[in-house]
């Protein structure tokens, strides 16, 4: 795992219907360290998607570089992994074929390629899973099979794009939890774009707070791992943390 | 009425047990109409043959290998013009959906052929190849072309961008992704265009079988018309009906089951 630098790095959109254009980020500069796990908190439309999807290579920037371990970014590329709030699993392709996708296409052969699928199964507790199609999983179950795709392919950068938005509050807690175990076990490089602040502190070595576009806090969270919902609802440093991070938030 | 759900009961426990049941049964009060209306002689018998006569004539026209021959005449060439409609069309499809370019200069033309029926080309084409199996050819091939190119537009272009993006992010070159994620993701609309194709090329073709055949099952009725034979023309019909449901049952339903319908991209 690499880490990623953001420079200068700008948006702006035309909308051709109002004839205007709309600017989604305006010269963001940011490092995240190797083995770093930062959170980009902030509002709809604050452009952190935007941000995602110009590292992810999906968007040209209109201006500023983005590079990963001193290479700049042009493209998608397999250097990226991505976990997509949609889960965008293959429909036609098991949970295994689903995993073991991004090493298929790096032309590792079918008996190694399963194996390291079902090694990252089982490091989300879905071995059980394996043959089964992603419709037939709950969204739960969907999303860790959409992180560990991301994982088996052993990308510089994990990009995550409010991964768990869309799963129900208690397998979001879950899913939380299992994601810093995981992070710990693995140490990826991760950029992980949220709208909830809990989520945002719970998660991350760092929150960065975004506002139309720019940045408007870098926050180092000082909180021990493992971490645990029921250990951290106690817990007075993250209380302080995510009052504060709510308070940039609200701000904005 | 409780009757009346009591046997409807009686009937889906049955067709639970033995789905092949419902494949023939709803036909049972259809036959049965059939078979009084042409018993009491409303219409002149040989105008309004009943059930027995046909199951006669079907008898006699497979004992003398007739319709076994005109059947294979006909089932060939349509197996064969599909095979070449989806052959031109699914690729065609493809290019025209992953290229907006393409799009752009190949829709409007697109369009206006499929406008211009399979028959109405039948003049043409009669004057060009004359009575023969160019004819006939062109007229299925032309007829499945249509609904599997639009279909196959459709479906390419149903795939959701996420999966795109997530095949990139995961290092699939743009080769890779028409064959991992385009084809799967297009081919329950491809499988419809291909039914809608099939069931249009089987009538155009008993159409044109009718025009210009020498053989086949719309040569078969036609034939029998000039003989004055009502009979067979009713057998032809119900050939017709038959071999479409055996496409449907045996080809068409098994293929969406193990596709669309397997991981979930079609509800039933």
């Amino acid at each position: 795992m690499k880490n990623l630098t953001l420079r200068d790095l700008s948006k702006v959109y035309f909308n051709p219907d109002a004839g205007t254009h709309v600017t989604a980020l305006s010269e963001v500069s940011l490092e995240v360290k190797q083995g770093e796990f930062v959170s980009i908190l902030g509002p709809s439309g604050c452009g952190k998607t935007t941000i995602l999807n110009l590292v992810a290579g999906f968007i040209p920037a209109t201006s500023g570089e983005i590079l990963v371990d001193g290479r700049a970014v042009t493209g998608p590329g397999r250097d990226r992994g991505v976990v997509f709030q949609s889960f965008a699993l293959f429909p036609w392709k098991t949970v295994l074929d689903n995993v073991a996708f991004g090493p298929k296409m790096r032309g590792i052969d079918k008996t190694k390629r399963e194996r390291i699928a079902r090694e990252y199964l089982a490091l989300a507790g879905l071995a059980h899973a394996a043959d089964r199609y992603p419709h037939e999983l709950s969204g739960g179950m969907q999303q860790r099979v959409g992180v560990v795709r991301a994982l088996a392919n052993e990308p510089d950068v994990l990009l995550m794009d409010e991964p768990f938005a869309s799963v129900d509050a208690q397998t979001r807690m879950t899913l939380q939890e299992e994601l810093t175990r995981i992070w710990q076990a693995r140490r990826p490089t991760v950029l992980f774009i949220t709208h909830d602040v809990n989520e945002a502190v719970f998660l991350a070595n760092r929150v960065v707070v975004l506002s139309k576009g720019r940045v408007l806090a870098d926050i180092d969270v000082a909180v021990p791992r493992p971490r645990t919902w029921d250990a951290l609802n106690e817990d007075a440093a993250f209380k302080t943390l995510t009052s504060q991070a709510l308070q940039l938030v609200r701000s904005a | 009425m409780t009757a009346l759900l009591k046997a409807w009961s009686l009937y889906a426990r049955a067709v639970a047990r033995w789905p092949a049941l419902h494949a023939f049964v709803p036909f049972i009060p259809l036959v049965t109409l059939w078979a009084i209306v042409a018993e009491v002689e409303i219409f002149p018998r040989a105008f309004f043959p009943g059930p027995m006569e046909v199951v006669q004539a079907f008898a006699s026209l497979v004992y003398k290998g007739i319709l076994p021959d005109y059947l294979e005449d006909s089932v060939a060439r349509l197996v064969v013009g599909a095979a070449a409609g989806m052959a031109l069309g699914i690729p065609l499809g493809i290019l025209i959906g992953v290229s907006p370019r393409v799009h752009a200069l190949v829709w409007p033309i697109l369009l206006f052929f499929q406008a211009i029926g399979d028959i109405a080309w039948l003049p043409l084409l009669i004057i060009w190849f004359g009575f023969g199996l160019a004819t006939m050819t062109f007229v299925i091939v032309y007829t499945v072309l249509f609904p599997v190119v639009l279909n196959t537009v459709l479906g390419v272009r149903s795939v959701p961008i996420e999966l795109h993006r997530a095949a990139l992010s995961l290092g699939a070159s743009r080769a890779r992704i028409l064959w991992e994620v385009v084809l799967p993701g297009a081919l329950p609309n491809i499988l419809t265009g291909l039914r809608n194709g099939l069931g249009y090329g089987w009538r155009a073709l008993i159409a044109a079988e009718i025009i210009v055949g020498t053989s086949g099952i719309g040569f078969l009725m036609f034939d029998a018309r000039r003989a004055g034979s009502v009979v067979e023309i009713v057998l032809g019909m119900i050939v017709l009906g038959l071999l479409w449901y055996a496409v449907d049952g045996l080809v068409l339903t098994p293929i969406e089951r193990a596709t669309g319908e397997r991981w979930g991209m079609v509800t039933r």
